[in-house]
């Protein structure tokens, strides 16, 4: 093969002996390669890169191997085995009658005369040599880590190479933590959002349902790992907690102690808890029409010890409402509100202010749950009562922007876990978060979700989803909704099946320029060295490329 | 081309094959498998691969053959002094024009009573470096295909250097795993006796 200025960026080191030659596909289903048979299919992975050089043009095409095969040119084979104990058989055989396959799904190319790769619109023709990538080619895909780019993990086998994300696009739209329990999407998401508050750009509110993120956290061994407080000890997070008796008992440093009052409640942050709470329909448009006319105190009224009030009285009286209804939502209410340590009679603590401008200037907050967090319908309803307001505010802030009346708000990432309680299709449509997720970056504010069942995320709000980091997913419906919305993505999902259990991901979507799946970056001593110790100033120039799945 | 040993002269001959005869008492005779040239026209070499030997009968041995007591002088005399040769055909695989060999049919044949000579070490190592004579051997239905096969493959192995005959027959066998992957009883046949009459070979010594 001519050498060609390609090797200038691609680099020398991969080795000079094609893997295979491409002899079929379709840019939509991606490649077949026929593996050269001094190559052993024992020492591939699915996952690992391949450069493919272009037989006809100087292109360069950068893919992934997405599937691994074993062929027959003869389909009685399977039918007429050879004699297995003649060695020689066997050799010659292997390779020319049973031979292996590799699907490879190609995602950037390059051509002789570019220095950046981008998204590939045609696919290298028959046979095409194809190449195992080596750490070079990787490494100048991934660039260096900088300002925006964040060291997350290393792709498979390259313990060398640094897979950098691009924070920036990362926060552009909303993104995706998906993986079953116990593969570690706790450790990634706070690895990423290290990375966000680090480089300083966007304020991130994280709904800590476990106590995962602010304070120190355990591991399923009872191994201590820092939490983000700890890790930014400038005033870069603060932790404020709703159950302030168990933040204080795990030692954690808070910042602030969340109060809702019931005034402050609205019908809207209480109707996505119909299901939890067990309101009906009807019960559900009776939460409205009870707060129009018993005004900002309903909850408190309906709470009452002693409900026959005038007014509640002669509501159902008149035929407004039917003392069944009435009294249902009087006994789930009581059931649930008083038991909310964190709700109060009264006006609360104004509590949205407070957080609203600790992200305004750039904070991040941790809202650690402590107990609460076992309570899914305190969960939600602390979610949904801050967002809806914080959103509120951030949209009225970014039209004043618009109108030159006052500074555009600092982007914002919000974090919830168990998302799909939110996103699920009975109630995506009229949520608050549902509406994030479809409004992009319209408004500055987007989504980090967290998530192990993204099958029962909207199909809608999924194609929304910007940058997938998925760890290992086994539920068929799980997968093929991880790769809803992402065109060509579906071939990935064997690479996605066969993730270890810890510490792998596929990360996928706006912020890498193609598909990695890395090996995890250990959240250890090194880490918070890294984090605490470095200043923001970037490594080095970063050869910018296009997202595969960009604009 | 080098001159190598003479192992007899043309006496039939088309461009796809020819045929040679050679005196009884001739110290080394053609072998089934062997590679073997001819001149044609003062241009080149015709190349081919003896694929059949044929030694005809005459009254004296048929008699001979009848007699219940023959004595050995009789009999060897018989054998070594016969007045009809031993006729040998040969399968043409390609030809030598300059410096250039083709594993093609030549463009004409070798002329009557040329010399047929037997391929020096060399010429067969270079001969057989490409594999495309298997192929021609394989097509042609003239020819014993599966014994031709093995016999030139043991032929152009052994002539080579031990350490590179492990890896040409390698290769030969997947030439012929791409010819014959539609029968694999036949290939899996061929092989076999490959690894049979090469085991030192097959198993990687």
């Amino acid at each position: 093969m001519e050498p060609s200025s390609l090797d200038a960026f691609f680099g020398p080191s991969r080795t000079d002996q094609p893997l295979g030659f491409v002899l079929s596909g379709s840019l939509s289903e991606g490649l077949g390669v026929k593996l050269d048979p001094r190559f052993s299919v024992e020492h591939l992975a699915v996952g690992r890169y391949v450069v493919i050089q272009g037989y006809q043009s100087g292109r360069t095409f950068f893919g992934i191997i997405t599937d691994i095969a074993l062929g027959a040119s003869n389909p009685d084979l399977a039918h007429r085995l050879p004699n297995m104990e003649e060695r020689f058989i066997l050799e010659v055989y292997r390779g020319e009658v049973a031979f292996a396959t590799l699907h490879i799904s190609p995602m950037l190319m390059l051509d002789e005369d570019e220095e950046q790769p981008r998204p590939i619109k045609t696919i290298p023709s028959h046979f095409s040599p194809v190449f195992e990538a080596s750490a070079a080619d990787v490494a100048r895909v991934f660039g260096d880590e900088d300002d925006t780019h964040f060291y997350v993990g290393t792709p498979l086998d390259m313990e060398a190479v640094q897979v950098n994300l691009d924070l920036a696009r990362l926060v552009e739209r909303s993104s995706g933590v998906f993986g079953k329990t116990g593969t570690g999407k706790s450790f990634i998401t706070r690895t990423l959002l290290a990375g966000i508050i680090k480089t300083g750009l966007a304020a991130s509110l994280i709904f800590d349902m476990h106590n995962d993120y602010g304070w120190a956290v355990k591991d399923e061994s009872g191994r201590e790992y820092k939490g983000l407080r700890q890790l930014f000890q400038d005033g870069q997070v603060s932790v404020i907690t709703l159950d302030e008796e168990t933040s204080r008992a795990r030692g954690s440093k808070i910042d602030g102690t969340l109060k809702i009052g019931y005034e402050e409640i609205e019908p809207e942050d209480i109707e996505m808890l119909a299901g939890l709470l067990g309101l009906s329909e009807i019960q559900t448009g009776a939460l409205y029409f009870l707060h129009r006319r018993l005004g900002k105190n309903w909850i408190a009224r309906l709470l009452e010890d002693n409900p026959e009030t005038d007014e509640l009285q002669e509501m159902v009286e008149s035929g407004r409402i039917v003392a069944g209804t009435l009294g249902a939502i009087r006994r789930k209410f009581e059931a649930f509100i008083p038991r909310m340590g964190f709700l109060e009679p009264g006006a609360g603590n104004n509590a949205v202010d407070d957080i609203f401008n600790r992200l305004r200037m750039g904070t991040s907050v941790a809202l650690e749950f402590g107990n609460y967090g076992n309570t899914l319908a305190a969960y939600m309803l602390v979610a949904n009562y801050l967002t809806r307001r914080i959103h509120a505010r951030y949209v009225h802030q970014k039209n004043l922007a618009a109108g030159k009346k006052a500074e555009e708000p600092r982007p914002l990432v919000i974090v919830i876990e168990e998302a799909h309680k939110f996103l699920d299709p009975t109630v995506a449509g009229h949520t608050i978060f549902g509406t994030i997720a479809r409004e992009l970056r319209k408004y500055n504010v987007t989504l980090l979700i967290v998530d192990q069942r993204p099958s029962g995320i909207e199909d809608e709000v999924m194609s929304q989803i910007g940058t997938r980091v998925t760890c290992l997913l086994d539920n068929e419906a799980d997968i093929r909704a991880v790769f809803s919305g992402v065109s060509g993505a579906s071939t990935l999902r064997e690479v996605l099946a066969r993730l270890d259990t810890r510490q792998q991901a596929l990360i996928l979507g706006h912020a890498v320029p193609m598909p990695v799946v890395v090996r995890t970056r250990d959240y250890d001593q090194s880490f918070y060295a890294k984090i605490t110790g470095e200043t923001k100033t970037g490594s080095g120039k970063r050869k910018s490329t296009e997202s595969l799945f960009g604009e | 081309m080098e001159a190598g040993t003479v192992i007899g002269r043309v006496t039939r001959c088309s461009t796809r094959g020819f045929a040679g005869a050679y005196p009884l008492n001739l110290d080394i005779p053609p072998s089934f498998g062997a590679f073997c040239h001819a001149p044609y026209q003062e241009e080149g070499y015709v190349i081919g691969v003896v694929y059949d030997i044929n030694i005809e009968d005459d009254p004296l041995a048929r008699q001979l053959a009848s007699l219940v007591d023959v004595p050995d002088e009789q009999i060897l005399d018989s054998q070594h002094n016969r007045q009809i040769p031993i006729e040998f055909s040969v399968l043409t695989l390609g030809y030598q024009e300059g410096e250039i060999t083709y594993q093609i049919l030549p463009p004409r044949p070798p002329m009557t009573l040329e010399p047929i000579r037997l391929l020096t070490e060399k010429d067969l190592i270079a001969f057989t470096d490409k594999l495309n004579f298997l192929s021609t051997i394989s097509l042609n239905p003239s020819v014993p295909v599966d014994d031709l096969v093995v016999a030139s493959i043991l032929q152009a192995v052994r002539v080579r250097p031990e350490s590179q005959r492990s890896q040409y027959l390698a290769s030969a066998g997947r030439q012929l795993a791409r010819n014959l992957a539609g029968d694999l009883h036949r290939l899996e046949q061929i092989l076999s006796n490959l690894s049979l009459a090469l085991p030192g070979v097959t198993n990687g010594k």
